[in-house]
């Protein structure tokens, strides 16, 4: 399947651009990521758990990024083998557009399943990869800008204060 | 391991099974009632239903650690006392509403139940109760007749023969 | 009228007691002593290179006996394709080595690779899943026209284009076929797909493997229609056991449609892992492994054009289909698309000119063969399609334009122009028949109330025939089959006077058990109840081909009646010595043996004993025993004809397709059962529907099955169907068997989806929808929507 959507996100492309290349932010925005270690060169190890229908599986993996075009374009590729679930594997090409003092992202999605998967749950798939693209970027978007709609701050409870800022805001000030 | 026992078309019974031990596979390998069938694994086909306590269900879908005490009746345990045919056995008999054989025990076990909660079924009730159980040979029309029939319900008028 | 109980009775089949109080005895319900269990590793990509497979870890999971792959079946032979087909242009078909586990290359999603054998099937699974395979994945090739076009990527890297043969039939007239479409005045094009179909018998493949290290005999207990033709394959082509020390059993079945006709890998890997461990071997396939691995059907496309002129009289035909066979060749693959399929294109038409073009197409998806039907029901949709949009196109009511070029009776033994003598039928009387059950006038009242109620209905027919009783070696012979399609069955008149009989036949749902005993009945005048058929055990049946191309009755029936009249000739030799008269002078009537003119006589019963405590022979001229075998290898196909309607309701707002009425009228010759040759009506209707509304294997573009459980792949369920109406009246029987029968077990699956979908063309139709010729089955809601929408 294919989808391609877009989003605005408020900050500059050259934030939004780092942001992608962490691996920090991408297993914080990977839904069901356990664990993500590596580095945009060398790719990242991942271990995502996720439920697709009625098949359950924990996918390990590697996810690389190909197509750097800095600050511009690249495209973030995966692929997960869940064991007797069978596999999965995707990818995403994204561009970065400066608009105005924000950052449009616009991506485009595909998405594969192998085995079991895709046996019993292909009619799922589609919405299923939607759903996650959606989560990834809403995750990322929430990332960079803290929370769309941010909640009052309790006074005097500073440490989570901080963590709902958002990733831009804790590595600007 | 755990040991569970149930009674079984009126007997106890009972055997050790493992958590994920599935009540077909209690009935068909610990307790050697082969009659309920299996012909999928997805609970889509019916050939495993049978009765536990009192109402229908894929047995594929039951645990069979969770069913300890339970009453379940199984195809085995359809036939009269004497070991003739019960009426709705032999009304699949009599309208040839089975070829294979395979999807046959669900048939009875979810026509039994059928007459159980609607003793004289329409045929569009009929088909609508069935649609868990596939059959891939009668074409379906034998088996409605034969559950007409076994609800007491004329079927002169149905086809043919 | 009936004997009671024999021929012609609607006798109740004695094998339902047995189904019906869960005493039927399938495979999976068979457990030998010390049986462990084998789980396959099935490839989950389309198409892949095997780099390394490592089992190392899987060899040390508790439980673990034996791991194999591929590599362990390298000095094995192939699974053979049955029928060597030649191209257009002389070369023989391509046939890659059909591996037991696949090596070098998995080919489709679901190809098995490597197994595991355990104490239990929980211990192998677990095991399959710690394989670790590495297998770079290579492009899937899944579209048949890619597959022909594309010259880089190959199925088998030996076969640049994927094509396993090109084939005319006939070449030689292809030429005049197409002189005759320049010249035409009108000429009516169709291009339509033959959707593809997971069988989907209900009870899923299952072997037990047995081995005895003492005498070196194999057995193997397995899912199969045709329990010979599996040892001959096994023994002869793969494993190279000598046939005598192999035994097949199919026990009960569960239902094949042609899918357990063919011998598969697992069947050789319980036999191998057997021998290995000097114990049985059980393997039960999961739904899951069965859509995967199971042989599909159909899958073809098809260009069909019809010549005609301006009345309708149909001049000439000819079509190219692109036929899928899937990523190896299996046992009747090369069969269906072509002498299953080609020589039926002339249909009950009188249409002088055929010419038919098949290509064959390796794609990365599960082998494709015969599936209930085989080819005959591709070659009578595309002509019942193309027929009624040509009727369409010309103005000419379907039915007085199907009339108009039947075949008619004072024209038999027909020639067709694709190779075929029909030896007898009256398609008119069958189509009067059906006309008469149809009552049109009924039906503009029916379709009044529907438009009231915004609903579209429609009439679809369908006329139809095929070559059946799947035998004639010498015409297979000729037509490329490398076995002999004959069949045999003995009849042991035991001692007490009850009789055995062993036919090569395997009954799986089509009642041989019953039938064949009133047929046997009949004949001697023992009651039904004292004949038991025996069938599935190559230990104790004679070697006969099995059950599919609705053979049992006209082919494996007839040996048993030849057995039958040689029973009834030694008799009579031992009524001649008994009744110390001439053998010219005994007749049997009423199930005695008779001096005739007088009333000395000897029952059936006394001469069974007498034959047994032969005290007194004459033995230089009389053998003891009452004992025959016949095999039988009939002369031609025989070639049932029938005439199908379908009325179906529409909602143009949904696209929901509704089968409101199913008339089926069919000539079978003579009929042994009406009760069971009506069911096989029904199911076989059923399968139809199945396929032109609901049924659709369905690859995506990586070769992955999207419709791989019963969640997606929509079977046919009770609330789909109607009550049928089912007449067999028209009798005109086989000319060339001593019943006169032809077979009945496919007419349905034959005959039924063209009446579907051009019922549902004619409810567009007459809905105002004119822009709607033709859709693509299954007609799907959303297929049939977006139809009236486009």
């Amino acid at each position: 399947m294919q989808l391609s959507d877009q989003r605005q996100i408020k900050a500059a492309p050259a934030v939004v651009w780092a942001a992608i290349l962490d691996p920090e932010v991408l297993k914080a925005c990977v839904p069901g990521c356990e664990s993500m270690t590596g580095s945009p060169a060398d790719g990242f190890e991942a271990v995502v758990v996720q439920k697709v229908g009625p098949v359950k599986a924990r996918f390990t993996g590697l996810v690389h990024l190909s197509d750097i075009v800095e600050g511009k374009s690249l495209t973030i590729s995966g692929e997960g083998k869940g064991g007797p679930a069978g596999f999965a594997k995707g990818g995403a090409k994204v561009t970065f557009t400066p608009e105005g003092d924000g950052t449009l992202l616009a991506y485009e999605v595909e998405a594969n399943v192998g085995g079991k998967l895709a046996q019993l749950g292909s009619r799922l798939i589609d919405g299923f990869a939607k759903k996650m693209a959606d989560d990834f970027f809403e995750r990322f978007q929430q990332t960079i800008e803290g929370p769309a709609e941010p909640e009052p701050e309790p006074e005097g409870d500073a440490p989570e204060g901080e963590a709902k800022k958002g990733w831009l805001k804790r590595i600007i000030g | 391991m755990t040991k569970v026992t149930m009674t079984v078309n009126g007997r106890k019974m009972s055997g050790d099974v493992e958590s994920r031990t599935l009540l077909a596979q209690f009935l068909r390998e610990t307790l050697d009632l082969t009659g309920t069938h299996i012909g999928c694994d997805t609970s889509q086909c019916g050939a495993c239903v049978v009765h536990v306590n009192g109402a229908a269900v894929k047995s594929c879908t039951a645990f069979a650690v969770d069913l300890d005490g339970a009453e379940v009746r199984t195809v085995e345990g359809m036939a009269n006392a004497d070991g003739s045919l019960g009426v709705i056995q032999q009304a699949f008999q009599d309208h040839h509403g089975l070829q294979c054989g395979f999807c046959t025990p669900g048939m009875v076990m979810s026509t039994a139940a059928l007459l159980k909660e609607n003793p004289k079924p329409t045929e569009a009730e009929i088909r609508h109760y069935l649609e868990g159980n596939i059959c891939r040979c009668t074409g379906y029309h034998n088996i409605v007749k034969a559950v007409l029939a076994a609800s007491g319900q004329d079927v002169s008028a149905v086809a043919a023969e | 009228m009936p004997k009671d109980g024999g021929i012609g009775a609607s006798t109740k089949r004695r094998e339902d007691v047995r189904f019906l109080t869960g005493a039927g005895r399938y495979t999976a319900d068979i457990d030998l002593r010390g049986q462990a269990y084998v789980q396959f590793l099935r490839s989950d990509v389309a198409h892949g290179r095997i780099n390394k497979i490592d089992t190392s870890a899987a060899e040390a999971m508790p439980g673990v006996l034996a791991v194999f792959t591929g590599e362990d079946f390298t000095g094995m032979g192939g699974n053979p394709a049955g029928w060597l087909i030649q191209s257009r242009n002389g070369e023989t078909m391509k046939e890659p080595k059909r591996p037991v586990l696949a090596h070098g290359k998995v080919r489709h999603v679901g190809d098995a690779y490597a197994a595991v054998v355990a104490e239990t099937p929980e211990q192998a699974r677990d095991a399959v899943e710690a394989i670790i395979s590495d297998i770079t994945e290579l492009p899937a090739i899944v579209d048949m026209a890619q597959a022909v076009a594309d010259k880089t990527n190959r199925v088998h890297d030996e076969i640049a284009d994927n094509v396993v043969f090109d084939w005319g039939w006939i070449e030689d007239n292809r030429a005049a076929v197409d002189a005759a479409f320049k010249t035409a005045p009108h000429v009516t094009t169709l291009e339509l797909t033959n959707n593809r179909l997971s069988p989907n018998a209900m009870e899923p493949r299952a072997s037990i493997g047995d081995y005895d290290a003492g005498t070196g005999d194999y057995k193997l207990y397995t899912t199969s229609q045709n329990p010979h033709l599996h040892r001959l394959l096994i023994a002869a082509f793969v494993m190279g056991i000598p046939e005598n020390k192999l035994t097949v059993i199919a026990p009960d079945v569960g239902g094949g449609f042609g899918s357990k006709i063919y011998h598969y890998g697992e069947e050789a890997v319980v036999l191998a892992a057997a021998k290995k461990l000097n114990r049985p071997v059980k393997w039960v396939a999961t739904r899951s492994e069965a859509f995967v691995s199971d042989a599909h059907g159909r899958d073809h496309v098809t260009k069909i054009q019809l010549a005609t002129d301006m009345q309708g009289n149909m001049l000439a035909l000819r079509t190219e289909t692109l036929a899928n066979v899937g990523a190896y060749l299996s046992n009747f693959s090369t069969a269906t698309p072509t002498f299953l399929h080609g020589t039926l294109m002339a249909g009950p038409y009188k249409t002088p000119l055929v010419y038919v073009n098949v290509k064959a197409v390796f794609t990365n998806t599960a082998p494709v063969d015969a599936y209930r039907g085989a080819g005959r029901p591709e070659a009578t949709y595309s002509i019942e399609r193309v027929v009624d949009k040509a009727a369409r196109e010309l103005g000419i009511d379907p039915f007085e334009m199907r009339r108009r070029n039947f075949i008619k009776p004072d024209q038999y033994p027909y020639t067709t122009p694709v190779g075929l003598v029909y030896d007898t039928g009256n398609y008119d009387a069958t189509l009067n028949k059906l006309v008469e059950m149809v009552d049109m006038k009924a039906f503009e009242t029916r379709r009044a109330a529907s438009a009231k109620a915004g609903k579209l209905r429609g009439i679809g027919l369908s006329t139809w025939i095929e070559a059946c009783g799947i035998a004639p070696s010498n015409l297979v012979g000729v037509l490329g089959s490398r076995v002999g399609l004959f069949d045999a069955a003995t009849v042991r008149v035991n001692a007490t006077g009850n009789i055995s009989v062993m036919v090569g036949a395997h009954s799986h749902g089509q009642s041989h058990e019953t039938v064949f005993a009133q047929i046997v009945s009949d004949k001697l005048g023992i009651p039904a109840s004292s004949i038991d058929i025996v069938h599935g055990d190559t230990s104790k049946i004679p070697f006969g081909m099995g059950s599919y191309g609705s053979r049992s009755l006209a082919v494996c029936g007839t040996a048993m009646v030849k057995a039958v009249d040689k029973i009834i000739a030694k008799g009579k030799k031992i009524a001649a010595h008994m009744l110390e008269a001439s053998e010219g002078d005994i007749v049997f009537e009423d199930g005695s043996f008779k001096v005739t003119g007088t009333d000395k006589a000897k029952t059936f019963g006394e001469i069974a004993f007498s034959a047994y405590v032969p005290h007194n022979y004459p033995l230089e001229t009389l053998e003891p025993g009452l004992e025959e075998t016949a095999f039988y290898d009939p002369s031609n196909f025989t070639y049932p004809a029938g005439a199908y309607a379908c009325e179906a309701e529409v909602d143009p707002e949904t696209g929901k397709v509704t089968i409101c009425n199913f008339w089926a009228a069919d000539d079978f010759g003579n009929i042994m059962n009406p009760m069971v040759v009506e069911g096989q009506v029904h199911g076989g209707v059923a399968q139809g529907i199945g396929q032109a509304l609901l049924e659709h294997a369905v690859y995506d573009a990586n070769g992955q099955l999207q419709t791989g459980s019963y969640m997606d792949y929509a079977m046919p369920r009770a609330d789909d169907v109607p009550f049928y109406e089912s007449d067999f009246s028209c009798i005109t029987p086989c000319t060339h068997n001593p019943l006169g029968v032809k077979g009945c077990g496919e007419a349905g699956a034959i005959g039924s989806p063209p009446a579907v979908v051009n019922a549902v063309i004619d409810a567009l139709q007459r809905g105002g929808h004119k822009n709607v010729i033709h859709i693509d089955m299954p007609l799907s809601p959303s297929r049939v929507w977006a139809a009236i929408n486009a």
